[in-house]
């Protein structure tokens, strides 16, 4: 399936100083790819570059197979983003005036839209309905000075799912947010991204994201260092056995078994998931195995995290 | 566009520095009614409410308006930035350039506002003095406030129109000149101060061959007050708007923000 957003090779430096340094990604309909890295790793240049904001020394960046800088406008039809934690807004202006303000400059991309199809006028419903989903009905007519931080977060994730975009990016969307807050967030990205849309997310928080997104991203020193894809880390099990390394021979044989590997006392297997569990316990009984354990080996993104940034 | 533009000029209704020169032009022209001593000053006694508007143009165009205009039209880009709203702006699928245009549009049309606000109150303020035709100058025709003989209503009407326009018209490159700083510094103070010492020291070249004064914006900011042929001063000064709002779009176009 082709990227709904591509970054090839992108490079940013001001001056003398290099902020990135060919930065590659490629995120698909559906999927959810976190962006991570130590402060001042570039990533808020990153996703100013990739919505458009600043301009990159090098590489590209394409949205729906549209140049971000070159053809701006029709690429950023598809486009919904967060370049700041807290979103910012006019504060004279109330919850439903500021978001009927982007569903009006929303309606002014240029046609035919990125995917063929003519721009999209957002109606008053669907600004009402965006209100209703980030939980700020009661506070839709009052001025968004007077929102609190995690108010005008959630306004911001409003403003940027307003249209419908296929790619939607948000830096930090859970910074300055209550965990009530931040599980409505989970939701929404999650949701969004079922339905097709295709998710970047810069955050800190690796643990939170780790149980949503499907691809994390490790920025450091303005390079991609890594890209974890959590769902094939996500499907692996490990067995506490008296033999790991026979265990990992045996269960290296069965056809389900993607990958098996030892790490004492745990033979570790990629098996495809819980249902394959009783099969590859029935193989191990079967090859005179003892199991005292099976149970879903959690993949620390943390710890990863942690290994792979002081490496580098 | 007419999108944009509506939504620039309610950000500048909202903007505190608009409001201020607003109520600036409001007040300013009702001192010269009040002003118990214009006679022993000015040796100038008013004689008709058509010379209100021009007492008020006069004191206000050379430092004040420019400095309004000026700050105002700095803060259509510098506080965008210090809120962090154009970010959320540049984000939807419009051309940048359309985005500057209608600031543009907005900050040329703003001198003309605040001098149709000073026109008004000015009006307002001279009511006493009646506005009929009268004996005497609008101090904007010739003769100045001396005059020429009998001045009727309409010519006055006609004088003091004329100047106001041609005031709006010389304050436009100020207000493009300014917007172009704010794209190159995104801040409203740099952006202002840039303008006011551009204004200040084209005013310092009045030491300079007169050549090079032909061509400066200040030298036409008493276009208001000037007779004959302008067709010279008013080309140039839509030259420099041009030219001023030709390199702020150009600059906001490459801007990483």
């Amino acid at each position: 399936m082709r990227p709904a957003i591509e970054v090839k090779g992108l490079q940013k430096k001001y001056k003398d100083q290099v902020v990135l340094e060919e930065v590659s990604l490629g995120v698909k309909p559906g999927e959810v790819y976190a962006l991570t890295g130590p402060n001042g790793a570039g990533k808020t240049t990153l996703i100013r570059c990739m919505t458009g904001l600043a301009f990159p020394t090098g590489g590209e960046v394409t949205i729906l197979g549209r140049d971000v800088h070159t053809d701006g406008p029709r690429a950023r039809a598809n486009l919904g983003a967060v370049v700041e934690a807290p979103a910012k807004f006019y504060p004279q202006f109330t919850g439903s005036q500021n978001l009927s303000m982007h569903a009006q400059l929303a309606a002014m991309a240029p046609g035919p839209g990125g995917s063929g199809g003519k721009p999209k006028r957002v109606s008053r419903d669907r600004v009402r309905e965006v209100l209703a989903l980030l939980e700020l009905t009661r506070m839709a007519e009052r001025p968004v000075g007077q929102y609190s931080l995690g108010q005008r977060q959630r306004l911001g994730v409003a403003a940027a799912i307003l249209a419908e975009p296929k790619v939607l990016i948000l830096d930090e969307p859970t910074s300055g947010l209550d965990p009530l807050g931040i599980g409505l967030i989970h939701r929404i990205v999650t949701g969004l991204a079922t339905s097709g849309c295709a998710v970047i997310l810069s955050t800190h928080h690796l643990r939170e994201i780790a149980t949503y997104a499907h691809t994390v991203g490790i920025l450091t020193g303005g390079r991609m260092v890594d890209s974890v894809d959590l769902r094939a880390r996500q499907a692996a099990y490990r067995f506490r056995v008296d033999d790991p390394l026979g265990a990992v021979q045996t269960l290296s044989a069965l056809p389900f078994v993607k990958k098996a590997s030892a790490r004492t006392p745990y033979a570790i297997a990629h098996i495809g998931g819980e249902a394959r569990v009783p099969d590859a316990l029935a193989h191990l009984s079967a090859a005179g195995i003892r199991v005292f354990e099976a149970s879903p080996d959690h993949f620390d993104l943390y710890e990863y995290y942690r290994e792979r940034v002081e490496q580098h | 566009m007419l999108t944009l533009i509506m939504l620039e000029f309610r950000k500048l209704f909202g903007a505190r520095s608009a409001r201020l020169a607003a109520l600036i032009c409001v007040l300013l022209p009702w001192i010269w009614p009040l002003a118990p001593r214009l006679k022993a000053v000015y040796n100038l006694v008013i004689v008709s409410g058509w010379q209100v508007p021009t007492l008020s143009l006069i004191t206000i165009t050379q430092f004040l308006l420019p400095l309004l205009v000026a700050l105002t039209c700095a803060e259509m880009i510098g506080t965008e930035i210090s809120q962090g709203t154009l970010a959320p702006l540049i984000l939807r699928p419009i051309n940048r350039s359309r985005i500057i245009v209608a600031k543009l549009i907005t900050a040329l049309i703003y001198p003309a506002l605040l001098l149709a606000i000073l026109f008004l109150a000015s009006l307002v303020a001279g009511l006493r003095f009646g506005f009929g035709d009268f004996s005497g100058g609008t101090g904007l025709g010739p003769g100045l406030f001396v005059g020429v003989g009998q001045l009727s209503s309409s010519e006055a009407f006609g004088q003091v129109l004329r100047s106001f326009l041609l005031d709006a018209l010389a304050l436009m490159p100020i207000a493009a000149l300014s917007l172009l700083y704010a794209v190159a510094f995104l801040n409203t103070a740099a952006a202002a101060l840039a303008t006011l010492a551009t204004i200040q020291i084209m005013n310092m070249l009045v030491v300079f061959p007169e050549a090079l004064q032909k061509i400066l914006i200040t030298t036409y900011l008493d276009l208001y007050s000037r007779q004959g042929d302008l067709t010279q001063p008013i080309i140039l000064m839509v030259i420099y708007t041009v030219g001023f709002s030709l390199l702020a779009v150009f600059a906001f176009e490459k801007r990483d923000l």
